[in-house]
């Protein structure tokens, strides 16, 4: 036990047999539990010297899937640092002590899969080319002309080109959610990060039906054929279901 | 253990574990948030979570689509040129000469050392995709990185939580 700030990666309910984690957190810290009326957080010392490699980074997902494979965790996000011990139990666990066991009771025997498409996007532009008059017509005016003398209708083009490939992106990611979602507890759908993100969304799945999810993901991939590749990755801790803000004080309930 | 898998041309391959590259998203911008706590603003973390988010809005980004799509017929024989190359451009923007060894270096630190290299195997070309992504995502935020802990003042993470769209079916 010290008295120095602790670096918190998750929240699980107390269990029988208690939760062990062999993984060494950031800066290569011992990883222990600290509880508070029912729950517990797993924390480690910090110094705050070097959490700016990857490696901690790491540290913090390889502790949370150690974690998961015997429990039901909720992540905190990466890089949260309370004061001590105490903090955690005034700041963390007890203020939110009813909202946090209740996300663990919906999260419990459940992970999250998560699936993100990109474009070919030399197929893309060929379909957005082909299958809209508008940007094909507009295109061949384009290229008629010297660049600087169209360089508004150049800016028109690629905002029509940008508007079809947003359409096509809402259409695949419909199309994805249909396939998937019967399969699944929850989903989200979350932000795409590049212009030749197709998609990319997180599912919560019941633990025992992965198999079931795993078969639809396939079938999804064979509708997507060369147009969309996949990155299949899971299961995870539900890092996306329990995005939530927490209060930081004590409610002082009359 | 999270595992990955790829598609590519329509099937999945089989599963392999899965890199740093693969979760970083959801490791850096998801889970609880205590209002009050200090999140450590290294790596550029801000960035790291802002960073790429280039989605298509800005007039720059019009014109490299218009670009792309007047060298599609070159591209029959060409096909190095396309949405990557562009991306590129976009995230690294016109300090691309400047930060170039910050980015090599970066994406060391990010995807180089202990075990991620098990995923530099048969990544292909969406694994070299993210990687860059991750190394250039980074590279702006190698400028303004510090070091020491630093009692910073609440972050503005919560605000990419409620961008991401609940679609939570009754259980």
């Amino acid at each position: 036990m010290s008295d120095g700030p602790v670096y918190v990666y998750g929240v699980a309910a107390v269990a029988k047999t208690p939760l062990s984690v062999s993984t060494r957190g950031v800066e290569a810290a011992r990883i222990r539990a600290i509880e508070d009326d029912g729950l517990l957080a797993l924390i480690s010392d910090v110094r705050g010297e070097s959490l700016a490699t990857a490696r901690e980074v790491r540290a913090h997902w390889r502790v949370l899937d150690e974690a998961s494979e015997s429990a039901t965790v909720l992540p905190v996000r990466f890089g949260t640092v309370l004061e001590d011990e105490d903090g955690v139990r005034a700041r963390l666990l007890e203020p939110n002590a009813e909202r946090l066991k209740e996300l663990l009771r919906e999260l419990d025997g459940r992970v999250q899969l998560t699936l993100k498409g990109d474009y070919d996007e030399q197929l893309l532009l060929r379909q957005v080319v082909e299958e809209s008059d508008a940007v094909a017509r507009l295109r061949d005016r384009v290229r008629s002309v010297p660049a600087e003398a169209a360089y508004y209708e150049r800016i028109r083009l690629g905002e029509m080109v940008a508007a079809q490939v947003d359409q096509r992106r809402a259409e695949d990611t419909r199309m994805a959610l249909e396939t998937l979602e019967p399969l699944a507890v929850a989903a989200r759908e979350e932000d795409a990060t590049r212009p030749d993100a197709a998609l990319s969304l997180s599912f919560l799945v019941d633990r025992d039906r992965v198999p079931q999810f795993n078969d639809g993901v396939r079938k999804l991939a064979t509708r997507f054929g060369d147009r969309i590749s996949l990155r299949y990755v899971g299961p995870l801790p539900p890092y996306s279901f329990a995005d939530i803000q927490l209060d930081p004080e004590a409610v002082a309930w009359a | 253990m999270a595992i990955a898998t790829q598609s590519r041309g329509g099937y999945l391959e089989r599963p392999r574990p899965s890199g740093l590259a693969d979760v970083i998203d959801v490791i850096l911008d998801k889970g609880l948030v205590i209002d009050a706590y200090v999140r450590v603003s290294l790596i550029g973390i801000e960035l790291l979570t802002i960073d790429a988010r280039i989605v298509i809005a800005s007039v720059d980004t019009y014109l490299r689509f218009a670009e792309a799509v007047n060298r599609l017929d070159i591209a029959h024989d060409d096909t190095q040129h396309g949405l990557p190359d562009l991306m590129e451009s976009i995230t690294s923007g016109g300090a691309e000469s400047k930060t170039k060894g910050a980015i090599e270096g970066i994406k060391d630190k990010l995807t180089g050392d202990d075990d991620d290299d098990e995923d530099s195997g048969g990544q292909q070309s969406s694994g070299s995709r993210s990687r860059s992504r991750a190394s250039s995502r980074s590279s702006s935020g190698s400028s303004r990185s510090s070091s020491g802990s630093s009692r910073s003042s609440r972050s503005s993470s919560g605000s990419s939580s409620s961008r991401s769209r609940s679609r939570k079916k009754s259980s």
